[in-house]
């Protein structure tokens, strides 16, 4: 699930593009929204269901999708689509902590290697290979294990093992500009290199990091929701969208929806992160 | 360490009792009875073969069973009062005496028995020509080999004793004739005869005893005498069982006679309960075990049989640690006890085949008494409580807390019972309505070990405990037993309690103390029933038949059947 | 590790005219070079994995010596610690510990006191298999996407071909395992949920498996054969009217296929990271079930020896990959064949 294989510049090369300035394609757009209504659900839950997350009714459980409750209910008579509802928050904060965690921590690693070279490059090299080389699920498996099993120590591993990729690209990002024109005229001119890399090589460096995090985005949501689904997130009546398959996975035979409706909605919130990702970078190809 | 859940059977001390002419009375007839049906039985056996029916053992029936996982081992002392291993180790063996699920006792190879005026020496008769798999008679010296094991067990090769047979009393056993057995006891001991039907009593060869420790491990050495043998086996994984065709001395209640049905039966472990439930759906397996109890009307509307045996010992519930805080304050136990809707429970956890604790002993133990008043659920004499109590603050979040600190505590469901976790789920959300937070976390079956059973500290345990006779609940209320309120000595009623169920000195005169501890356990709210317990869950095909179960709900499959489909 | 193999390469295509013998000199020293880095890479790994355990508050060893009930005195705890190496600093305990696996010797789990090579060799197997299985699917559904992207004509079924990586790229792969068993074992009964080691059912959880794998080899695969189909050549064959399918077999796979296997070798990780979920799911003995069980008695040695074992996989793989890369490169090719 962590991609270690980021296709930048990666686009379907048989459509046409569309010019610059003009309007980004429909399938944008509708990433966008659903980006947009992902984000509203984690801020005002509150406001798109009347339902209590954590206590349902009972002797309404395992209610099939309907008029009354969309996606139906659990096996304590809960509302599905408010258990995904309110569990998009803590899924959306772990995953923006593990983003974060790769940016920072891989972004660093990368800028420095690559400013410096030398044999700081070097150790940062070893380092990200040694991360890249065990894979990025059982890594954070790991990782939550020595933590403690909770979502916030989930989102942490998965940005351990984010730090990587983020590092690599960074690294080949400042090793692109560095040797540009501009940076050598800022050198030659007598900036200190604090100054140079971070007011000419990190501005250069941040809009290809920016692509690769919006995807990264996308991958950590699915890493922690596989992490949950594993039990090594919150315990219920959390309802983290990995936790709520993993719920439901017990009740696939007669109540199918509590699987697919939380699968489904990871899928399509993913999906449309990567769309956005795919976009940010066509952007930076034009 | 190796998980047995229902390993937790266990003895009481030796419940003491006066003679009992009409037990005596009963066993006797009992056994004479058995033995007169025997050749009337045969023949009718005899002409529905000769009729071609469908009981011919001829018909190529094979049973596939799903279970949870066989890790316990293959020694015997360590594996046969398990949940998972019994369901193999009832097949291939035998018991002196069949105890059904209401705990009569009825003969099997013992064909009948005498006890003394004060219950300290028994003497069994045997019923001639069983033999073992390997041919060796089961015999006076056989029994005497195994009531040794039982007893006393080779501890310093560690080959324990059996925990459920009354080894405190126990003075010897000596051979009177080739099918008669005297066994003695210092002390009256009115478990005797119920235990030698519980699952830790299975009778081995002696060639099998004999072995280390070591030897015992390997399921092919282990011979009995019972309905199937080994064919086949690979650890933690399958046991393959074949019909012994020669066995005839199933035991008389149950209705038949001569070999099984069944020419074998496959036990596969599968650990997931979804897969295994999926697997039961499909087809794929004769039986299921364990699945989740809430899937179990699905399976219902699907034509298949659901069994749900309740065996002999404790409702589930909890158990509650008074030294640890909350449940230092008898108003909080109590306030907790009040505050759970069992119905709601029954209703959305289980299925109609679960049915409401009436005490914190199952209702099929003989002594149990209908004490529900004194638990059952009121939540304004909860909130009374509470308040009384002092938890009068709330916190931000609105649970109530006092001097700061938080009321709440935390359950870790226990991996012995499907269904524990949703179960705990509604829990928190009853007690949440009072203020109270009850956090659940679920743990696999080590770490629950590690940090919920060996942790003196953690407040809540579950409880999911069979066991031979009811004088057990006397090991454990106190600290000369398990302690399971950390009362210690304090709490004088208990104790005087613990010491008249110890010493009774009839059933009759034990059952009205039982009631009256009973009562004290659940007005000091130290125990909280929740259902009575289910701990195993069969699954089977609509096209099985025949199935019976015993005392501990362990199934026997010597006279199922299976149409073919 | 791709990023040694591009400067290889790139170093090594000038010399395409000129002796050989020099190729196989410089190719001589970047191999050794490259297996050396590996290996650094691999007992990195080791230590890594190690000091993060290291962190893990208590043991299963102290757990079950801690436990009041069985009331061992101080001293017979610290003998017991004492033998396992519990007693030791870190680093101490770090060295011992490289120095034994470097040996071979990678100690006896803590909670079933089995010899953890033993546990983990009888999972091997079965993950091996699943692995195996889905890499080959993967493969097999990306070069399926991939020639589907250029031979279609543009149009709807094209943007859908060319939208499929991303989508199956979305799904979590439990979602894919849960939706399969339902749907082919419950309602068709195709495969047997008993069984999980059959053939049957390794193919169904590989396919699990093998959906989002394959969607990073197909939008490689995509890009790559888009990208040399706008090269001189292709143009030229095409102009010469060859019909897509030829000029997509002869001219574009080629070159596409480079990239291609770099890729898979990449998403290996993945591949070993998902049998963690996948084998849970579909119930298999494998590697990544020992290392559930590993990690809910935080069993450390245990997780350690299989955690290096993926890395060491991981690298391998990699490593052979890119030693086999110069090797198959077409411009490396032409100086052979000048000879």
């Amino acid at each position: 699930m962590s991609t270690a294989v980021l296709t930048p510049g990666l686009r379907a090369g048989a459509q046409p593009r569309t010019a610059a300035g003009a309007r980004p394609p429909a399938t944008v757009l509708l990433s966008a929204a659903v980006i947009l209504l992902v984000l509203a659900w984690s801020i005002a839950p509150g406001l798109f269901t009347g339902h209590d997350p954590a206590v349902g009714v009972p002797d309404d459980k395992f209610i099939a999708p309907g008029a009354q409750h969309w996606l139906g209910t659990d096996h304590l008579g809960r509302d599905l689509l408010t258990r995904i509802v309110h569990g998009s928050a803590s899924s959306m904060t772990s995953a923006l902590i593990a983003v974060a965690i790769g940016v920072a921590v891989g972004g660093a690693l990368g800028l420095v290697g690559g400013y410096l070279g030398g044999w700081v490059d070097a150790v940062i090299g070893r380092v990200v290979d040694v991360l890249l080389a065990i894979p990025g699920f059982l890594l954070a498996v790991v990782v939550v294990t020595a933590l403690g099993y909770d979502t916030r120590n989930a989102a942490i591993a998965t940005g351990v093992s984010a730090v990587a990729v983020f590092a690599r690209l960074m690294r080949s990002e400042v090793l692109r500009v560095r040797t540009s024109v501009f940076i050598e005229a800022a050198r030659i001119s007598g900036g200190s290199s604090t100054y140079v890399l971070l007011r000419h090589v990190l501005p250069n460096a941040l809009r290809p990091v920016l692509s690769l995090a919006v995807l990264q985005f996308g991958i950590a949501i699915l890493v922690i929701a596989g992490l949950a689904f594993l039990g090594y997130g919150d315990p219920p009546p959390a309802s983290d969208w990995g936790l709520l398959v993993s719920d439901g996975r017990e009740h696939l035979l007669h109540a199918p929806w509590l699987v697919l409706a939380p699968g489904l909605v990871i899928a399509v919130v993913v999906l449309s992160v990567s769309r956005l990702s795919r976009h940010l970078d066509q952007g930076r190809n034009r | 360490m190796t998980p047995r859940p229902d390993a937790q059977a266990a003895v009481g001390p030796a419940s003491t009792a006066a003679p009992s002419r009409r037990r005596l009375l009963q066993g006797i007839s009992a056994g004479a009875l058995g033995l007169a049906a025997l050749p009337l039985a045969g023949c009718a056996l005899d002409g529905a073969r000769a009729d071609g029916g469908p009981a011919s053992p001829e018909d190529d029936l094979e049973l596939s069973f799903l279970i949870s996982n066989l890790d316990g081992g293959w020694v015997p002392s360590q594996s046969a009062i398990s949940s998972y291993e019994a369901n193999v180790w009832q097949q291939l063996t035998d018991k002196l005496v069949h105890t059904d699920a209401e705990g009569t006792v009825s003969p099997w190879i013992a064909t009948h028995w005498e006890q003394n005026e004060d219950a300290t020496e028994y003497v069994l008769h045997l019923r001639g020509g069983v033999t073992f798999s390997d041919g060796t008679p089961l015999d006076a010296a056989a029994v005497l080999a195994n009531l040794e094991a039982w007893a006393v067990g080779r501890p310093e090769e560690g080959l324990a004793r059996v925990g459920l047979f009354p080894g405190g009393t126990y003075e010897g056993a000596e051979a009177l004739d080739p099918l008669t057995v005297r066994v003695t006891f210092t002390a009256p001991t009115l478990s005797f005869l119920p235990t030698l039907g519980y699952h830790g009593c299975q009778l081995m060869a002696p060639s099998s005893l004999a072995l280390s420790l070591e030897e015992q491990a390997d399921l092919a050495h282990q011979i009995g005498s019972g309905p199937f043998v080994l064919e086949s086996w690979e650890p933690r994984q399958r046991v393959r069982l074949v019909r012994r065709e020669d066995y005839d001395w199933a035991p008389e209640v149950l209705g038949a006679t001569g070999p099984a049905r069944l020419s074998a039966i496959t036990f596969t472990v599968l650990p997931d309960d979804t897969l295994r439930a999926s697997a039961a759906r499909a087809g794929q397996t004769d039986l299921a075990y364990n699945v989740n109890p809430q899937v179990l009307d699905s399976f219902t509307e699907a034509g298949f049989t659901i069994e749900v045996p309740r065996y002999l010992g404790f409702v589930h519930g909890y158990s509650l640690r008074t030294q640890v805080a909350p449940f230092d304050d008898v108003r909080v136990r109590q306030a907790v006890t009040r505050g759970i809707d069992r119905a709601e429970i029954l209703r959305t956890v289980f299925t109609d085949a679960w049915e409401p604790a009436t005490s914190w002993l199952q209702a099929g133990v003989p002594e149990t008494t209908d004490l529900t008043e004194l638990f059952a659920y009121d939540p304004e004499l909860a909130t009374q409580l509470l308040d009384e109590a002092g938890w009068t603050e709330r916190t931000a979040e609105g649970f109530r807390a006092k001097d700061g600190v938080e009321l709440g505590f935390t359950i870790y469901p226990t991996p012995y019972l499907t269904g524990s976790v949703p179960e705990a789920e509604l829990i928190s959300q009853h007690l949440g309505r009072l203020g109270i937070r009850v956090r659940t976390q679920k743990l696999d079956i080590p770490t629950y070990t590690e940090r919920v059973t060996n942790d003196p500290t953690q407040g809540v345990q579950e409880v999911t405990r069979s066991f031979v006779d009811v004088g057990t609940v006397a090991g454990v209320i106190t600290d000369e037993g398990e302690d399971w309120f950390q009362t210690g000595s304090s709490d004088a009623e208990l104790v005087r309690l613990r010491d008249e169920v110890a010493g009774a000195a009839s059933r009759e005169e034990r059952a009205g103390v039982v009631e009256e501890l009973s009562r004290h356990v659940l007005e000091q709210a130290y125990f909280i029933p929740l259902e009575q317990n289910v701990q195993r869950i069969y699954v089977q095909s609509p096209q099985l038949s025949g199935i019976t179960f015993n005392a501990v709900a362990i199934p026997s499959y010597h006279a199922a059947t299976k149409e073919e489909a | 590790m791709s990023a040694a193999a591009t400067e290889t390469t790139a170093g090594s295509s000038p010399a395409g005219t000129s002796a050989a013998a020099r190729t196989a000199r410089r190719y001589g020293s970047f191999a050794l070079r490259r297996t050396g880095q590996a290996l650094v890479v691999i007992a990195l790994a080791y230590v890594l994995v190690f000091l993060v355990l290291a962190a893990i508050p208590g043991d299963p060893i102290s757990a079950q010596l801690d436990n009041p009930q069985n009331g061992y005195s101080e001293e017979e705890k610290a003998q017991i610690r004492a033998f396992h190496g519990l007693d030791r600093p870190v680093l101490v305990q770090l060295l011992v510990s490289l120095g034994n696996a470097l040996r071979g010797e990678l100690g006896t789990s803590m909670s079933t006191s089995q010899p953890v090579a033993a546990m983990i060799g009888e999972a091997i197997p079965s993950t091996l298999a699943l692995a195996v299985t889905a890499l080959a699917l993967a493969i097999l559904l990306a070069a399926v996407l991939g020639l589907l992207s250029r031979l279609l004509p543009e149009g709807p079924l094209n943007s859908l071909v060319r939208s499929l990586p991303a989508a199956f790229l979305s799904t979590p792969n439990f979602l894919i395992g849960l939706v399969l068993i339902q749907v082919l074992a419950v309602n068709l009964g195709l495969f047997s949920l008993v069984e999980p080691e059959s053939a049957r059912s390794t193919l169904v959880a590989a396919l699990t498996l093998a959906i989002p794998v394959s969607a990073q080899i197909a939008q490689v695969f995509i890009t790559a054969l888009d990208e040399s189909s706008g090269q001189d050549y292709a143009e030229v064959a095409l102009s010469r009217g060859l019909p897509p399918v030829q000029v997509v077999l002869r001219h574009l796979l080629r070159p596409s296929l480079l990239p291609t296997v770099t890729v898979v070798g990449l998403v290996l990780g993945e591949v070993l990271g998902g049998s963690l979920i996948t084998e849970t799911i579909f119930g298999r003995a494998g590697v990544g079930t020992v290392v559930q069980k590993a990690v809910s008695s935080q069993d450390v040695p245990v997780l350690l020896a299989a955690v290096v074992l993926s890395a060491t996989v991981f690298v391998m793989v990699n490593l052979v990959i890119d030693l086999l890369y110069p090797l198959l490169d077409p411009r490396l090719r032409v100086g052979k064949e000048s000879r």
